[in-house]
């Protein structure tokens, strides 16, 4: 089965390369075509867009009759990605995988969930919960994560501040911007929550 | 159907005690026992080769009316739960709709084919020496694709809904061209075990007996309310309607919530339960030391129960008081603290009784091993044969079947409203649990002599149980109500 699962592989980083979508990038990591390296960018009028989003794709032996498995790298606010692991509540990457989906179709379904969430199927219910109530404020934090960690545009100069606020006061600065981010930039709440 | 609606109840004399009895007499009963014991269910067990025998009736009926193979009657018959009537009714009216919902056909046309087989969509081989072939959908890709696709399949424990390759393509395999395909025996022979588990699965009728490595399956007919089957095998009773350890007079729901909650809260309860106790009294912390439920506080030298924390002298004298939880009328500060150990209290009073029980019955199945030898010494040594000890033999059963009833009315009421009705049942709970504790005293110290004693008790403990499953049992309630109208 390797073998067909290596031949998929070659073939489909040559069909990345070749479909011209200058949205896509996959390359295979230290010369082992179990490990490849995606990448995509965030999709127009979303506050992705701008960054760049680095995913982890692992193949199992038994590729393309199992899913690959596919997490960001990059750190990212999405209702549908953990913010913590990065791993992605998709369904053709679990139940709906079919065995003639290929690397640059889950790649493109990534990319399309990221310009359409799905707050009623969250991987992370903070940041579901946030898209559902207060979704200008989950705009603002998402284009947030995009300009410090996908090398986005500058986002809501304020929150910048904010961070460095708790990171004079000694907290990691992931951990503040996950704790602000969290409690709608209230830096009040924030530094309850990270010090109780 | 019958046997629910021709359930009616009497208060007769009940010497019907051996109506759990062996399976030989079972036809024997039958008319009794629908009469007298609330909790009769119409059950069979059969074994793996008569379910086979069952499931391929079903399918033979319908590949036969409906002119198809028999593979893609078992697709059909799994996904309409069995019922051939209906589907034959429905395929009669519109084929193409059956065949869409059970997804031998696809919903959207099927896609336009590339059967001459020059390329592979899964295998990216273009590769002309092999072979092609597709499901209904006409989704083409080559066999060895398939193969290694089914392959994976049923190594997961995937059988009866294996799909096409094809994205966004719902359509199932059927058994024949897996089979096809597929050509290792041990993975042709897993696919045909989970095949058949499915089936039973998705059969409305049937269920396997959960008891560990059984090999026996239930059939019965009605799927709902607390429903007792006992096993021939294993001998395990459990509840046809959910899968769980048999548990009238609570329903599935109830135990459910019940059992999850005290898997969740158990820990923390067995703790606290098992290691401090406040004296009543004084207040001072006690750790119970011995067996008994009779406690002194070493402090104050005040008698209580260990169970109820009530004084010892005014308890067991009434009936069995220690039973009934009482909530505490001085709970007027309800501060979110004090309600959280209120409902701590409240829970833990219920989970130790489900627990003490629980325990007993283990305790119990062992005073039933000892007393078969106890009654083959006797009968060794010339005091009677063994048709005289049968009685005892037979209480002690009872005493089981009573006490496992008794333990399932701790979790009903623990989610009961409070009320008349809450009273009513505690009430009989309370008389339940008083005439089990003498039942079992006098199981443990019987003697030939007791006999008229012993089999009076036993009569009085089994009426208790039945009234309670009677008064409370909802399949009684509700057929009560619908007899009404």
């Amino acid at each position: 089965m390797a073998n067909i699962a290596a031949k998929r592989v070659k073939r489909e980083i040559k069909e990345v390369v070749k479909g011209g979508e200058g949205s896509l990038k996959l390359e295979v990591v230290s010369n082992s075509w179990t490990d490849l390296l995606g990448e995509i960018t965030g999709p127009p009028d979303t506050p992705y867009e701008g960054g760049i989003f680095k995913l982890e794709i692992k193949i199992p032996e038994t590729y393309p009759f199992t899913p690959p498995k596919v997490r960001f790298i990059t750190k990212i606010w999405h209702p549908n990605v953990s913010s913590v692991t990065g791993a992605i509540c998709l369904d053709i990457l679990k139940d709906q995988w079919a065995a003639a989906l290929t690397l640059r179709t889950v790649m493109l379904s990534i990319q399309a969930l990221l310009a359409a969430a799905e707050p009623n199927d969250p991987q992370d219910a903070v940041v579901a919960k946030q898209y559902i109530e207060n979704q200008q404020m989950f705009t603002l934090t998402a284009r947030h994560w995009t300009n410090i960690y996908a090398e986005g545009p500058s986002g809501v100069w304020e929150f910048n501040q904010k961070v460095q606020l708790l990171l004079e006061m000694g907290v990691d600065e992931h951990k503040a911007r996950v704790a602000l981010s969290t409690y709608n930039w209230d830096v009040e709440d924030a530094t309850e929550q990270l010090f109780s | 159907m019958s046997a629910e609606s021709d359930m009616e109840y009497s208060d007769n004399d009940g010497d019907e005690y051996d109506y759990y009895g062996e399976v030989d007499d079972c036809d024997m009963d039958t008319v009794d026992q629908s009469k007298t014991d609330p909790e009769y269910f119409l059950f069979s067990c059969l074994r793996v080769e008569e379910v086979e025998k069952l499931l391929n009736e079903s399918i033979e009926l319908l590949s036969n009316s409906l002119q198809i193979t028999p593979s893609l009657a078992k697709v059909i018959l799994h996904a309409y739960e069995w019922n051939a009537q209906e589907i034959i009714n429905k395929y009669k009216e519109n084929a193409n709709e059956v065949l869409i919902f059970s997804r031998v056909k696809s919903c959207v046309p099927s896609a336009p084919g590339n059967s001459n087989g020059s390329h592979c969509a899964v295998c990216a081989d273009t590769n002309l020496l092999q072979k092609f072939s597709a499901l209904a959908c006409g989704h083409y890709f080559c066999n060895d694709c398939w193969a290694m696709h089914f392959e994976v399949q049923i190594m997961q424990g995937v059988s009866n809904t294996i799909q096409c390759m094809a994205p966004e393509c719902e359509v199932r395999a059927p058994e024949d061209f897996v089979l096809s395909h597929v050509t290792k025996p041990s993975v042709r022979d897993r696919y045909q075990q989970f095949m058949f588990k499915d089936h039973v699965k998705s059969h409305p009728q049937l269920r396997f007996c959960p008891g560990p490595n059984c090999q026996w399956l239930f059939r019965a007919w009605v799927r709902e309310g607390a429903r007792r089957v006992e096993c021939q095998g294993c001998e395990l009773l459990t509840c046809f309607s959910c899968g769980a350890p048999h548990h009238a007079p609570t329903d599935c729901i109830t135990i459910r919530l019940w059992l999850t909650k005290c898997a969740d809260d158990s820990e923390t309860a067995n703790y606290i339960s098992a290691n401090t106790k406040d004296c009543p009294k004084c207040q001072i912390c006690i750790e119970k030391n011995g067996g008994c439920n009779h406690m002194q506080c070493g402090s104050c030298r005040h008698d209580f129960c260990w169970v109820c924390l009530g004084d010892w002298k005014c308890h067991g004298s009434e009936y069995y008081e220690c039973s009934r939880y009482k909530e505490d009328p001085n709970l007027a500060s309800d501060s979110q603290h004090a309600q959280a150990r209120e409902a701590l209290k409240k829970y833990l009073h219920y989970y130790e009784r489900w627990e003490n029980h629980a325990r007993s019955l283990k305790l119990e199945e062992q005073t039933l091993a000892c007393l078969k030898s106890r009654i083959n010494q006797k009968v060794m040594a010339g005091e009677g044969t063994w048709i005289d000890w049968q009685y005892l033999w037979d209480s002690a059963k009872l005493l089981k079947r009573c006490r496992y009833t008794l333990q399932y009315t701790y979790p009903f009421a623990y989610y009961m409203d409070n009320g008349p009705r809450k009273e009513l049942f505690e009430y009989q709970q309370a008389q339940l649990e008083a005439e089990i504790e003498n039942l079992s005293w006098k199981v443990e110290r019987a003697e030939t002599t007791d006999r008229g004693d012993l089999e009076n008790q036993m009569d009085i403990a089994e009426k208790r149980r039945t009234t309670l499953l009677k008064d409370f049992l909802d399949i009684n309630i509700n057929n009560a109500s619908s007899s009404k109208v």
